[in-house]
């Protein structure tokens, strides 16, 4: 099985060098070789992607190289906080926004107390007013509606 | 007009107190920004480029160089206190560096790291003034297919580096070239590879790019980790190195920076070259050679003055050819060519206050590093016991911040959460995501000058392999790619260890 996976970094490779190649010659115009169309550099670029993940999957046939253990409470924290930021945003304004973030993202360290991530969300969000807006003068919506 | 005018010049723009309190700034930020784990130069101008667009060229200029030294110098700080490197480069500088801080002289360490970072840096502008108006004039006789085999060459130059292989490295720099070909294409006008967004149209933002890659995926493999403080580890002592220590660093200081210097100037390889290859010569040369990795001054003094040196040459390819030394170089070529300014070989002579400004301002600099540093180490070591649960969710914090104020747009913070995963998957499936960034930013201007070249040649693809110029440079990208594949390194060590190994194969 750890086989298995070790592979899949070359084959997602190959499969995105073929898409490139296989989609600028289906849907580009590829022109002639003094006028290049602008299918022709995304062709080429892409075969060889193509193939050094070929090669890739071959050496890695012969020498297996191990895959990275994965963290999903560490992907899932920082996605949510950036999420936040995004969702919040357009609907409550920076401020609010950050610190949700920082709330989602401080949530999934272990042995960091509540009080201290929320302190540390109201923090976060006082230095961005700080420096974005108060000194920097960036056209933010600090908080919608006031 | 001659060097001593030129400098004068120079003197006259970066000597306003505009442009000083900005360089100021800038080290300031940059030092901050930098000293944070995981947070290197490339972040560190890269959430500061929002800000320069509110300011005139020369001083957005001055103020992103002095973020990038001291973002530099602070992943320094980072290595040398607590063992991680805030950036690839800054690795070397672990190697002595940490034992150093263990055995209670992380003070000294600092030190000689300002001092080697300063002298590295006043070497590579030395270099800069005298090499850059040179390689302009030879530079107008590029031609497209010249511009094509210099980029191949600095694409094979970073994609070697790579710690997971060369093939793995290329494969890449392949991915970014062809990321760098999503939007409109700007011979024909047609859009590719948008899937009909029409927030695509316009390419990737590559801040977008590079904070994702780097920021948010750096942050997700760290977070969990992210308990321990570092309190009371790497005891400072004193600061100032002995009478001995400053006379063995002399010369390591100058072969550094000379090996600095000259990988610095090669498009695409930058500072981690720099860095390794100093040490690993310094190791050959040296005659305390087996201290090295005990934490002796000399390991820190050589990578240090390299990378400082190479951050400055790596200008010179940036300024005179248009062509990005390093990521960070890159990022600075953006800042450029928003304010309207072409790098390219009439930079020198169009805009002689700009490159002559920039230079004295980096002397400036380097001085206000040493000086900003020598107090505040103190600081530094204070900000680094900050448990980081804290950092992590600030710096992600920042980097939304930073995405959503380049254009106030929400899709750009969807688009870099969208890059911090692919980043991460990429370093879980043991690939490197730096020299997929330099192809992003080269692989436009690659195409570009492809096609050209071919229109010129009449569609004859011998024209890269028939101009000389071009011919060579081609011919040092397959030597580089010949030495990654060639069994060379097993054969030497095999050389060396033969005798005792016999018997095992």
């Amino acid at each position: 099985m750890r086989q298995l996976t070790s592979h899949l970094g070359p084959l997602i490779m190959l499969a995105a060098g073929l898409a490139f190649a296989i989609g600028a010659a289906a849907t580009l115009d590829l022109g002639s070789l003094r006028r290049m169309g602008p299918g022709a550099f995304p062709l080429l670029v892409g075969s060889l992607l193509a193939i050094l993940a070929l090669i890739g999957l071959v050496q890695n046939l012969r020498h297996p190289m191990e895959m990275n253990r994965a963290d999903p409470m560490a992907v899932l924290g920082v996605t949510g906080g950036v999420a936040a930021f995004a969702f919040f945003t357009p609907l409550a304004g920076v401020l609010p926004a950050t610190t949700l973030a920082v709330l989602a993202t401080g949530s999934v360290i272990p042995g960091f107390r509540w009080p201290h991530r929320i302190a540390l969300a109201l923090g976060v969000a006082a230095a961005v007013w700080a420096i974005f807006v108060l000194g920097l003068n960036i056209p933010f919506t600090a908080v919608r509606g006031l | 007009m001659d060097l001593l005018s030129n400098l004068a010049l120079g003197l006259a723009t970066a000597a306003t107190i505009q442009n000083l309190a900005y360089c100021f700034a800038g080290v300031f930020l940059g030092t901050f920004i930098g000293v944070l784990p995981g947070v290197g130069p490339l972040a560190a101008v890269a959430m500061l480029l929002p800000v320069s667009f509110y300011l005139p060229p020369e001083t957005a200029l001055v103020m992103l160089a002095g973020v990038y030294y001291g973002a530099e110098y602070g992943g320094s700080v980072a290595s040398i206190l607590l063992n991680i490197p805030g950036t690839p480069s800054a690795s070397v500088t672990c190697i002595d560096g940490y034992p150093m801080a263990q055995q209670g002289r992380a003070g000294v360490a600092l030190f000689s790291t300002a001092m080697a970072s300063m002298f590295g840096a006043l070497f590579g502008v030395a270099v800069m003034v005298l090499l850059s108006p040179k390689l302009a004039d030879f530079a107008l006789l590029f031609q497209p297919a010249e511009y094509f085999s210099v980029m191949v060459l600095g694409l094979v130059a970073a994609s070697i580096v790579s710690s997971s292989g060369a093939v793995r490295g290329l494969m890449m720099v392949c991915l970014g070239v062809l990321l760098g070909t999503v939007g409109i294409d700007v011979n024909s006008g047609e859009t590719r590879f948008t899937g009909g967004l029409p927030q695509l149209r316009d390419g990737i933002s590559l801040v977008v790019v590079a904070m994702g890659l780097f920021g948010i995926s750096e942050v997700m493999v760290s977070l969990r980790g992210a308990t321990q403080s570092y309190a009371g580890k790497g005891l400072m002592g004193s600061m100032f190195p002995t009478a001995a220590e400053w006379g063995r660093s002399l010369m390591p200081a100058i072969r550094g920076s000379l090996v600095g210097s000259f990988f610095g100037t090669l498009p695409g390889t930058g500072q981690t070259v720099a860095s390794f290859v100093g040490y690993a010569v310094e190791k050959r040369v040296n005659r305390r050679r087996d201290q090295f990795g005990k934490g002796t001054i000399e390991g820190v003094v050589v990578p240090e003055s390299a990378n400082n040196a190479a951050a400055q040459t790596a200008f010179i390819p940036t300024l005179t050819l248009g062509i990005p030394g390093s990521t960070t170089m890159a990022l600075m070529l953006g800042a450029l060519m928003i304010h309207g300014i072409t790098p390219g070989p009439r930079l020198i002579s169009e805009h002689p206050e700009l490159f002559w400004g920039l230079v004295v301002s980096f002397v400036f600099g380097n001085v206000f590093l040493l000086i900003l540093n020598i107090p505040l180490i103190g600081i530094w070591v204070r900000l680094l016991r900050v448990p980081h649960s804290y950092l992590y969710p600030t710096v992600i914090v920042l980097i939304c911040v930073g995405v959503y104020s380049i254009s106030n747009s929400i899709a750009d913070v969807w688009a870099a959460l969208a890059f911090g995963a692919i980043g991460y998957a990429l370093r879980l499936f043991r690939f490197e995501p730096a020299p997929m960034l330099i192809g992003f930013v080269l692989g436009p201007m690659m195409e570009e000058y492809f096609r050209r070249a071919m229109l010129l040649s009449r569609g004859d693809p011998g024209v890269f392999v028939t101009r000389p110029g071009s011919a060579a440079l081609l011919a040092v990208a397959a030597l580089l790619l010949l030495a990654t594949v060639l069994p060379w390194k097993q054969w030497v060590t095999r050389g060396v260890s033969a005798a005792p190994s016999r018997g095992q194969g």
